[in-house]
């Protein structure tokens, strides 16, 4: 039985189509990359595979069982229980303190506040971030936003982690130290990842890499040219 | 920059922007047509004879009778505070992208003065947009609405018009008292080519509105002890006394209350947070204690109607207590008139009503516009799993924890300022001839008459329970059903797209 698979996903943006008829797999444990130029189609396959996005066309498939086909409610139950997902930004709530973006997906899950609190804690201190345990998204730095997202895409210790372009609005220090920190905590958990990405230089962190071209998987086996803006080739 | 560059960059900007624009118009427009009707109300001329002669040329004695015409006048002024209010909150529509816009205008090179200049304009072109079309349909309204009946008489003053220095104040005053706002409320904001930067208030509020809230009690029950002072050393009062400390005692007790809104909110959020269940409660309390001057803002236009209306409930309250002493201790006083009086209460009340209903149309701006302003964020939590009704049960408790307590506020501060300057209708004390038999019996002789005496009887005013809890519970609706409209949008503005945009 397939971990996580797309069979024939294609979806489009009223006439503009994004993707047209992608398959892969995701093996449990493994880190993918999903690599590309912009455009290509990245964002919108890991929306779909984390079911976020319905496909027009295809089925996505998590441990034998179509996902795609599942309500709204049971797909954000989902992501809230197995799932977690990163984005580039944006995902933190201004007004909650770290510690409290952390623990909200347990406090969703129905987990007590002080068991939430604590387990928020430890993950900040294993992510180095326990110092601004309750300080607002708007009082830190980008690294540390960013850390603290991961500890909340982390906190439910999903089985599949999705992350869009994690470090894409950070420097190449502080991106460097998420994402180490992510295949780090990636491989201690045997979580799976599926990272999207136009640098290579990220993608490498991957166990396996695919690229998309024009919404569709690139079988040319060219892979991204890091001589060029954008990673395009 | 070229006054004609300025104002095609001022109205520049899209649909949101058109929105705005169109509704600080219609607003200007709303409060030129309330003050331009206050004014003429006011410029109906005393006719000849004692200050009691009544204007005969008019049907309803509101406008007829000489004493009640300044309290019209100023209950259509009252009715500007929500307009005003709605005015506040349509310069917030669209923000974030006129932000970008601005941020723009500085990367292409604009000075931030220039940029200032050009976000004052857009409000004030906009104001005299709404001031001259409000003056325009003042003016044909007039015309339509002059309709003398068989007697010749009107029941509108269509027969007389403002002052045209009045009307001038209005329409070109209006829209520059908006710029200088705007300006002022500028003043936070700096405008960088890279985004909009806006100094924020990050420390705690404190309950110090409580002061101007007793500063006004203060002004209205010294009232009637300065009078009383006065009479008597058989002195007259000074001319402004009265109304300076009506005028200093409302806008003291509408600043109190809408600030102290700020407090409740803060404290509202902070006791939600410690003692409020699931994630819900803690996303509404941390946003109350993030933002505690989002409530002022917000129920600022609700809060000064609602001040208005248990003042006036508490008016009629005082109406129905001497209506009741003059027929236990046959006073005269109000015997009478009571259809009258309550008649003239009901039409505050409509008024009120009204401007409730201005108010839940800025407080639904309001709503739209703080869904959509944080449409990225609300898509990003929902891709993440957070339940769009977790969302939606956080908009509904930051808006009804806050609301409630503040229109107890509201609507107590009314009542007992009113109830603080009137004191409990007395009567009696005195002997009355009685005739037992009927006129016819008695004649005039004194025969079959006997002395009866009236002792003294003071009746106390009832509470307005059930007058405040239908404000209470009109105010609650009308924040009720604006969240409800709002939480409409939750879906479409919570949708993946969001992430996608830049």
């Amino acid at each position: 039985m397939t971990f996580l698979e797309a069979r024939g996903v294609v979806r489009a943006y009223g006439p503009t189509p994004a993707l047209r008829g992608v398959t892969l797999d995701v093996a449990e444990g493994e880190i993918l990359a999903v690599t590309g130029p912009s455009g290509c189609g990245k964002s919108t396959l890991l929306h779909c595979l984390a079911g976020i996005l319905r496909p027009d066309a295809g089925q996505v498939t998590w441990r034998g069982e179509r996902i795609d086909t599942w309500s709204e409610a049971a797909r954000s139950r989902l992501r809230r229980t197995e799932f977690g997902v990163l984005f580039q930004f944006g995902q933190l709530v201004a007004e909650l303190t770290a510690a409290e973006n952390v623990a909200l997906p347990l406090l969703l899950a129905g987990t007590g506040r002080r068991a939430a609190r604590t387990a928020a804690l430890t993950w900040l201190e294993r992510l180095g971030v326990a110092e601004v345990a309750d300080v607002r998204p708007g009082e830190m730095s980008g690294g540390q936003q960013q850390r603290c997202a991961l500890s909340r895409a982390l906190v439910t210790e999903p089985r599949v982690l999705f992350a869009d372009e994690p470090t894409g609005a950070l420097d190449t220090l502080a991106g460097e130290q998420v994402l180490t920190q992510l295949v780090r905590l990636a491989r201690e958990q045997r979580t799976t990842v599926v990272l999207i990405t136009h640098e290579p230089r990220i993608a490498a962190y991957a166990d396996r890499e695919v690229s998309l071209r024009d919404g569709m998987v690139d079988h040319t086996g060219l892979g991204l040219d890091p001589a060029l803006p954008g990673g395009s080739r | 920059m070229r006054p004609g560059t300025l104002l095609r960059l001022a109205l520049a900007g899209t649909r949101t922007d058109g929105a705005r624009v169109a509704l600080t118009a219609l607003s200007a427009a709303l409060a030129t047509l309330a003050g331009l009707a206050a004014l003429t109300v006011l410029a109906v001329a005393k006719p000849p004879g004692d200050e009691w002669t009544q204007s005969e040329q008019y049907t309803t004695a509101l406008l007829r009778e000489p004493g009640l015409r300044p309290g019209v006048a100023f209950a259509l002024l009252l009715l500007c505070v929500p307009v005003l209010g709605l005015a506040g909150q349509c310069a917030r529509l669209g923000a974030p992208g006129r932000d970008r816009r601005l941020a723009a205008l500085r990367l292409a090179g604009a000075t931030p003065g220039q940029v200032t200049r050009l976000a004052v304009a857009e409000t004030g072109v906009a104001s005299l947009l709404g001031t001259v079309s409000g003056l325009a349909v003042f003016e044909v309204g007039r015309r339509l609405l002059h309709r003398p009946d068989a007697a010749g008489r009107l029941p509108l003053p269509t027969d007389m018009h403002p002052a045209p220095a009045a009307v001038a104040a209005v329409v070109v005053g209006l829209p520059l008292v908006a710029a200088l706002v705007s300006a002022l409320l500028l003043r936070r904001v700096t405008t960088t080519p890279f985004g909009v930067v806006r100094r924020v208030r990050t420390r705690a509020p404190w309950p110090w509105p409580g002061v101007l809230i007793l500063v006004a009690l203060a002004s209205f029950a010294a009232i009637r002890p300065l009078l009383l002072w006065y009479e008597r050393r058989d002195a007259v009062e000074p001319d402004g006394l009265v109304p300076t400390l009506v005028v200093v005692g409302s806008l003291a007790a509408m600043i109190g209350v809408v600030s102290g809104t700020g407090w409740i909110s803060y404290t509202v959020g902070r006791v939600l947070h410690r003692h409020g269940r699931g994630p819900a409660a803690l996303l509404a309390a941390r946003r109350l204690t993030a933002d505690p001057w989002a409530g002022s803002r917000t129920f600022a236009a609700l809060l000064a109607a609602l001040i208005f209306g248990a003042g006036a409930a508490a008016i009629r309250a005082d109406f129905l207590a001497r209506i009741e002493l003059s027929r236990i201790a046959d006073s005269g006083g109000m015997a009478g008139s009571d259809s009258f009086y309550l008649g003239a209460m009901d039409l505050v009340d409509l008024a009120v009503a009204v401007a409730v209903a201005i108010a839940a149309g800025g407080l639904l701006v309001a709503v739209v516009e703080g869904v959509t302003s944080r449409r990225r964020a609300y898509a990003a939590q929902v891709a993440t799993g957070v339940p769009r009704s977790t969302i939606g049960r956080s908009l509904l408790w930051a808006s009804i924890a806050p609301a409630a307590p503040a229109i107890a506020l509201a609507l107590t501060v009314g009542y007992l300022l009113i109830r603080g300057t009137l004191p409990a209708p007395s009567g009696g004390d005195f002997e009355r001839v009685v005739c037992d038999t009927g006129p016819q019996g008695c004649g005039t002789d004194g025969v079959a008459t006997r002395t009866e005496w009236v002792p003294k009887v003071t009746v106390t005013p009832d509470v307005p329970w059930e007058q405040l809890a239908w404000f209470a519970a009109g105010g609650l609706a009308a924040v009720l059903v604006t969240v409800g409209a709002g939480l409409l949008l939750l879906r479409s503005a919570t949708s993946v797209e969001e992430l996608r945009a830049s």
